[in-house]
């Protein structure tokens, strides 16, 4: 039932199929869930390009199993239920492998009704490609074999951005914790506590606070205030992120912010110039990358990649690697092989090489640091201002131990 | 009357018995979600048709209850000995409890502000499961695996399907049940004029909680089953979206038939079920299908075939044959046009033409419904237009011929009552 986007390509590959006679080989399909409707959409819909555009590159180059992978994708309109749907429908379509990040709570979901799926039927494995969710359990209590996490979590951004940002003289010693209440905001509060000893610093105070409801950030600027911090650590998203530091700016404080979502679009040009001087760490930098990735990216999407779009496009090219190395010779497809694939996989990234950590599957991402400046290269937004890269850190570097409650039954 | 009632019963019940083992995954799937909304829906009409009382806040039942199924589903899986076909009951349970609590606030008032109370305790719950790990889960949720009983392992959707559909028609039967007790005629009146209820002697207050908590535990076990199905719940059970779904299944079905809700839950289920991957836009067609519904049949779906049942005997069917057909033709003229309009638009500002746009340098022609259309040559634009107007057009003809038609039958129908 899922829209077949791959449209034009995927029936004129078919057509060619067709010609070359006896092409009785069964197509990988890949399933992209994410919210194309509702509020999330915006967010849902840059997963969704992103991962289309990684996709269709395997295609370009031949596909997998000698026919064009199949992209379906379902649209999970953000919530609880319409992921579970979702998740039943590609597995009535056949979909063997399921890319979706936009959000932690989807991300959790999904993965145990992978986990319970290929429990029951080990004859049809799926394989879980989380391209976003973030949530520490995913890769501990939640882990399983068959679960891949492209995506850093909270300590794995903390350590980078303390670091480069104490490495730039503008840490300070004094910080200020403001994080979103729930398993996010506190892995980040965690985090931010934890590197204050290696960081050289001291946590001022933590606070904790609603998530997506506060219109005014008012009072918490006023305790930010009284608290003389030289830096505000935050892992706050979208409005939260944006009102807090628009509040900051109207209050007249004038403290560094470090984030973890300022690059996320629009906020830049809703910041204006409060913006400047505020530092992100993110997956990936296009000012520190090679040129030929944005340039191609934008004629295939009509815009550069942004935000999450280059970390989704990693991971789809992490799982063509693996693809790659494994062959199925036209026969039925089993996916136990490409998750033991993708785990040995090296892929060579602008930023660094990227690799997979056997022991809970998560990505040894690099981490890179950069500083909100005027006429930074790949100016966001519409604005003259952008992301100019401060300091790459290698994955080995960035990411955290793996957690004890990561208890992988490998298979076999 | 009784008889096409049943006669209507026998048609639905069938199907639903016989079909699903020869249907796709896809839609047995689709025909679980169905049954758990259709009896969502009925229990939240008992407050909403019968008791008149509006909740904007339904989802915290259905989602209490849905949580309750999942405590009990992973205490079965350490080894509790409770039947796995069982485990919507604690949904229930759990419905009852939580509808006494809240409903013994909420039914204190009546109108907008028994809404505003139950949409604020749908919106505690909403903010408190996502930082309550250890009832809640956390904001990714709880999750947990059907143990098999009895010899059915409760592995495949088709048995999951079945014990849902036995689950919800009891449900239903009970709910229905209700109705006819003096307790259900109560109800009616509680709608129609509390004070006189009141005056009759009636501790109003507590009929009306009683009203709402027994709403509230069939919530409780739609959301148990919901849970029992999915094995998985999170706080967004919770949100706003499901307490508004329940709220449209219901007028769309229509509130003043007992079956109307199942009919709006069944139809927007298969809604979306055949839409929502299509196109994007589905949620503004089940928006502009609700303005409509409000807006020419206000009884809902299920209102205009129980109107048509009642009047079977006084209509001139022969003759309203023909402006019925014209009537359909012309919803399906405006439709066409309508959804052209939107599709085309959508792809006009999709990413996808906006490479095309900058490639070409202008405005070229986009791709839709397997040829080429030129966004500004006025035949894009006006034929769709075009069948709009015509649609309007044969609309107001075919009610005009309508509305005449009906007025006979009603006045037959009355005079018809009289003299019985």
């Amino acid at each position: 039932m899922a829209a077949r986007l791959a449209g034009g390509t995927a029936l004129a590959m078919l057509g060619l199929a067709g010609l070359a006679g006896a092409a009785a080989a069964e197509p990988l399909k890949v399933g992209i869930i994410e919210p194309m409707s509702g509020p999330d959409a915006a967010t849902g819909e840059l997963y969704v390009t992103a991962a289309r555009y990684g996709l269709e590159e395997i295609n370009r180059a031949g596909g997998f199993n000698g026919e064009p992978i199949e992209i379906l994708l379902y649209d999970n309109g953000g919530t609880a239920a319409g992921t579970v749907d979702k998740f039943k429908q590609a597995v009535a379509d056949g979909v063997r492998v399921i890319f979706q990040g936009s959000s932690s709570a989807a991300a959790g979901q999904l993965t145990a009704d992978v986990r319970k799926h290929n429990l029951r039927n080990p004859d049809s494995r799926l394989l879980y490609i989380n391209d976003g969710g973030a949530a520490l359990d995913l890769t501990g209590d939640k882990c399983h074999f068959y679960h891949f996490r492209f995506q850093a979590p909270a300590p794995m951004l903390v350590g980078p951005l303390v670091e480069a940002m104490s490495e730039a003289g503008e840490l300070g010693t004094k910080v200020y914790s403001i994080n979103q209440n729930y398993s996010w905001g506190r892995d980040m509060e965690t985090a931010i506590r934890e590197r204050a000893g290696d960081g050289g610093y001291e946590v001022v105070e933590a606070t904790l606070h609603d998530v997506a409801k506060i219109q005014d950030f008012a009072p918490y600027v006023a305790r930010i205030k009284a608290a003389e911090p030289d830096t505000v650590l935050t892992g706050n998203w979208s409005n939260d992120l944006l009102l807090l530091m628009k509040a900051t700016g109207e209050a007249g404080l004038d403290v560094r912010f470090g984030t973890a979502f300022l690059d996320q679009p629009g906020n830049i040009a809703n910041a204006g110039e409060t913006a400047l001087g505020h530092y992100l760490a993110s997956t990936y930098n296009l000012a520190a990358g090679d040129e030929a990735f944005p340039e191609d990216y934008k004629a295939r999407t009509g815009h550069y990649p942004v935000y999450l779009e280059p970390r989704v496009v990693i991971a789809a090219r992490a799982f063509g690697k693996a693809l790659e190395a494994v062959d199925f010779g036209g026969g039925a497809i089993d996916v136990t092989p490409i998750a033991l694939a993708l785990e040995g996989v090296t892929l060579e990234t602008a930023m660094g090489p990227v690799t997979i950590r056997k022991e809970d599957h998560q990505a040894v991402m690099p981490i890179v640091v950069s500083r909100v400046e005027k006429g930074a290269p790949y100016p966001v937004d519409g604005t003259d201002m952008g992301f100019a890269p401060v300091r790459t850190i290698p994955g080995p570097e960035a990411v955290y131990p793996v957690q004890e409650s990561c208890e992988m039954q490998r298979p076999g | 009357m009784r008889r096409h009632h049943l006669l209507l019963l026998v048609l639905v019940a069938l199907p639903l018995l016989v079909l699903p083992p020869f249907l796709s995954l896809g839609l047995q799937n689709t025909l679980v979600s169905m049954l758990v909304a259709a009896l969502f829906a009925v229990s939240f009409n008992l407050l909403m048709g019968q008791g008149g009382m509006l909740s904007f806040g339904h989802a915290a039942f259905f989602g209490i209850g849905a949580f309750a199924t999942l405590h009990l589903m992973l205490a079965v899986e350490d080894g509790l000995g409770v039947p796995t076909p069982l485990l919507p009951l604690a949904g229930g349970l759990a419905g009852l409890g939580l509808g006494l609590v809240a409903g013994y606030f909420a039914t204190m008032r009546a109108g907008v502000y028994f809404s505003l109370v139950t949409l604020a305790l749908a919106e505690l719950l909403h903010t408190l499961a996502p930082q309550w790990d250890g009832m809640f889960g956390g904001e990714a949720g709880m999750s947990s695996m059907r143990m098999p009983w009895g010899g059915l392992v409760f592995g495949s959707v088709l048995e999951v399907y079945y014990l849902s559909l036995a689950w919800v028609a009891l449900c239903l039967l009970l709910l229905w049940a209700y109705t006819r007790t003096p307790f259900g005629r109560l109800t009616l009146a509680l709608r129609d004029n509390e004070q006189r209820v009141r005056f009759m002697g009636y501790d109003t207050h507590k009929a009306r909680l009683v009203v709402f908590a027994v709403s509230a535990m069939f919530s409780g076990v739609a959301g148990g089953l919901l849970a029992f199905s999915n094995e998985v719940a999170n706080y967004t059970t919770f949100g706003m979206p499901v307490s508004a779904q329940v709220v449209l299944h219901t007028f769309i079905g229509g509130s003043t038939v007992f079956l109307g809700p199942v009919v709006g839950a069944a139809v927007l289920t298969l809604f979306a079920f055949f839409v929502s991957d299509l196109t994007r836009s589905w949620l503004l067609y089940q928006g502009v299908l609700f303005v409509l519904v409000m807006l020419y049949a206000p009884l809902g779906i299920g209102g205009i075939v129980e109107l048509h049942l009642r009047h079977m005997r006084e209509l001139r069917w022969r003759a309203l044959a023909g402006p019925y057909l014209g009537a359909a033709v012309a919803g399906l003229l405006i439709a066409a046009g309508f959804v052209f309009v939107i599709e085309s638009l959508a792809v006009l500002f999709s990413s996808d033409y906006a490479v095309l746009r900058r490639d070409a340098g202008g405005l070229p022609p986009f791709p839709f419904l397997g040829t080429e259309w030129q966004p500004l040559s006025p035949l894009t634009w006006l034929a769709p237009l075009l069948a709009m107007a015509a649609g309007g057009w044969l609309a107001s003809r075919a009610g005009r011929r309508i509305a005449p038609l009906w007025d006979e039958a009603r006045r037959v129908h009355t005079q018809g009552g009289e003299t019985a």
